[in-house]
């Protein structure tokens, strides 16, 4: 599934970027989903259905990432209430308590609040549903920044050591390759220079040792300005959201891999496929980044599933052009 | 209007029995005896009337309106009956503040559910053309509850920039191709935004309003509770609310609700139109009880609407709206004993839930709302006001 092209350039870039692509995050639900969730909560229906509604949403969705030629496999987190639920519920000292919104969208997760040391005892029960998924498998993690800022009382290595590694470990034993996490704190919000440390510690936290690939991605604002400080931290890819950043701000030899997201989520105008796969092409030969992974700029959530689909779908057709254009 | 009003702020949850009988579904005898309990602890005025008509439930689509019109009237009733000073009907007549403002407007072309929050979702739409007011859509509505409320009406009505932040744009910016510069394509946004909402504000808020005013309505709610989703645009929200309301007579006021209330400030310095904020406090506030500022840590931004250049009452949320956590009389006395003390005016101060109750059962929303009238009563006397 991952192919291997060799690009003709000269300079000081590798002469092999491997190329991926894969969808991140909350996938949106489908009607059928909305509907049986919502008649379960009235009484309406049976968990049976809900349960045979959400089979039938992980099915059509690995479909469309095998039709789309993507690289990794995801279960969508289509059970997932939020980017923390599940880790939050898994997890003794936490709680899920009042609702705060979701960067500016109309959206809104409970936030984590710290009542004890938090420790994630168990498995999270939605991981269960990723031995259904093809291989290679992907997983989505928040990143412990992000875990640290939208949380109450909780410290951003704390996030790592209490709560993310252990995930990352069930979700390698549940065969994920691929580990992503979602940054749209600090792609929206900045951080604080004396931050970054522990930012970095955190990271080192999580990604020690561990038999995955992890992707960071900066969504929601201009990495720009991060840039510099984000290639240096100790994972395998750093993800760019090129809806909010410049192509040409990405920079040039890159050593760490490259996500860019080029596929706007929260947006229901369809991107052309060759302007998009012409700045994904553009980007790739000036940063020269051993890895490239492809993705939404940010996660597909926000769109109703039909247009999400399609945005998956357009995915698969960016990075397939790209690729042609990158091996011309 | 009189210190420490009561007054909900929007939504109830459609009945089981009007849900299934709008729909043309049989309504089963669970749901009739339903509407029979609630229309007998409510007084509700021929309630067997109602309980004939779902009997013959399935209906054909032209007796569906019955239903509808039974269901603001015990909307109505449940408000009154908790004792509140201003009501409406529980938007029993709307599918849902969204979708029913957008479903009377020209331009917009329905895209499917988006999630809110956990089981959460509403129908988002797409704007696909020019908007327009297609027809009034709250005067049937108006009408009719001016016929039956025995309180106060305040019309709540959804505002222009949570219309326009709550919608897709495929009309005013349509484009996004990564290969321009990305200040370029965040300064097309904007511009597509603001053109967006200013025709909302004008072409489609502003003439229902208009309408409204001219039927009798005296108090209108703005409801805006996407004000701050976009922390750079407060501007424009305050702009769209001007466009919408200026030189128009009758009370307006505003609904925000969940968001960073720090945000609006100074931006709402110039919406000296608005003569009543009802803002959401609940949901970050302590269950303790106590009037002190530690012991209030929901409402320290309280002050901040005190200190506005013009003098705006503030609706004080004192209903967490997500949980079916009954809130005791003796904690909603503290939270606007609390809002006094800052205020130092309890003229200044109404009583309200953070937010519409239609994710509440109405046990739990009618539980809610009685004690937020005991609280309301136990904090006047305890401030010597007449109750």
């Amino acid at each position: 599934l991952v192919r291997f092209v060799w690009m003709q350039r000269g300079g000081a870039y590798p002469e092999r970027t491997e190329i991926a692509a894969y969808q991140h995050g909350i996938f949106p639900r489908s009607e059928s989903v909305v509907a049986a969730t919502r008649d379960l909560e009235r009484g309406r229906t049976s968990e049976e259905a809900v349960e045979a509604a959400f089979s039938d949403d992980r099915d059509a969705f690995v479909a469309l990432q095998r039709g789309g030629g993507l690289g990794f496999f995801s279960d969508g987190l289509l059970r997932w209430q939020d980017l923390f639920r599940p880790l939050v519920e898994a997890s003794t000292g936490l709680d899920a308590d009042g609702l705060a919104r979701w960067f500016d969208n109309n959206a809104f997760y409970r936030t984590p609040d710290v009542s004890a040391p938090p420790v994630l005892s168990v498995e999270p029960a939605v991981f269960a549903g990723l031995d259904a998924l093809p291989r290679p498998r992907m997983a989505t993690l928040p990143s412990p920044y992000l875990f640290f800022r939208a949380a109450r009382g909780l410290g951003v290595v704390e996030a790592a050591e209490a709560l993310l590694r252990p995930a990352a470990e069930f979700l390698v034993a549940r065969a994920c390759a691929l580990i992503h996490l979602q940054e749209p704190w600090i792609g929206f919000h900045g951080i604080e220079d004396a931050e970054w440390a522990s930012f970095e510690k955190a990271l080192g936290v999580l990604t020690e040792g561990l038999s995955a690939t992890v992707v960071l991605h900066v969504f929601y604002g201009d990495a720009e300005p991060l840039l510099d400080r984000l290639r240096r931290l100790p994972v395998a890819a750093v993800g760019v959201d090129l809806v909010e950043t410049d192509a040409g701000a990405v920079g040039t030899h890159w050593e760490t891999g490259l996500l860019a997201g080029c596929v706007n989520g929260r947006s229901t105008v369809l991107e052309d496929v060759d302007a998009t796969a012409e700045v994904v092409a553009r980007v790739t030969e000036r940063a020269g980044p051993p890895r490239l992974f492809l993705s939404s700029a940010s996660e597909l959530e926000l769109l109703p599933q039909t247009l999400a689909a399609e945005k998956v779908r357009l995915l698969g057709a960016v990075t397939a052009r790209a690729r042609e254009v990158l091996s011309a | 209007m009189k210190a420490l009003l009561t007054h909900e702020i929007g939504s109830l949850a459609k009945p089981g029995w009007r849900v299934k009988a709008y729909a043309g579904r049989p309504v089963p005898p669970e749901d009739v005896n339903d509407a029979r309990r609630w229309g007998e602890q409510l007084g509700v005025e021929g309630h067997e009337d109602l309980l004939a008509l779902l009997r013959e439930a399935p209906l054909p689509r032209e007796r569906r309106a019955e239903v509808a019109r039974w269901s603001s009237v015990y909307g109505v009733r449940f408000l009154e009956a908790a004792g509140l000073d201003a009501v409406y009907d529980g938007e029993q007549q709307r599918s849902e503040m969204y979708n029913w403002a957008v479903t009377h407007a020209t331009g917009f072309d329905a895209r499917g559910s988006v999630r809110s929050f956990d089981n959460k979702y509403y129908t988002k739409a797409a704007v696909t053309g020019p908007v327009t007011l297609a027809e009034p859509y709250h005067d049937a509505e108006f009408l009719l509850l001016r016929e039956m409320a025995r309180a106060e009406l305040k019309v709540p009505v959804t505002g222009a920039y949570t219309i326009g932040a709550w919608s897709f744009d495929e009309y005013h910016h349509c484009e996004d191709d990564l290969r321009l510069p990305a200040a370029i394509r965040r300064e097309h946004r904007q511009q597509g935004r603001r053109s967006l909402v200013l025709e909302l504000a004008t072409r489609l808020i502003r003439p229902n309003l208009e309408s409204l005013i001219n039927l009798g309505a005296r108090w209108l709610q703005v409801d805006e509770p996407g004000a701050s989703t976009e922390p750079d645009e407060l501007d424009l929200f305050v702009e769209s609310f001007n466009a919408s309301v200026d030189g128009l007579n009758a009370v307006f006021s505003t609904h925000l609700c969940f968001s960073d209330y720090e945000l609006f400030f100074p931006a709402i310095e110039a919406m000296s139109g608005c003569q009543q904020y009802c803002v959401g406090f609940a949901n970050d506030d302590a269950r303790d009880l106590g009037v002190s500022e530690s012991a209030r840590p929901g409402y320290q931004i309280i002050k901040r609407f005190r200190d506005l250049p013009y003098r705006p009452a503030l609706g004080v949320g004192v209903l967490d709206i997500h949980t079916d956590f009954i809130e005791p009389p003796e904690l909603v006395r503290d939270r606007i004993l609390y809002a006094v003390e800052v205020f130092g005016d309890p003229a200044r101060i109404h009583v309200t839930p953070d937010c519409g109750l239609r994710t509440r059962t109405w046990e739990v929303a009618f539980g809610k709302l009685r004690n937020m009238v005991e609280g309301t009563r136990l904090a006047e006397s305890a401030l010597g006001l007449p109750t």
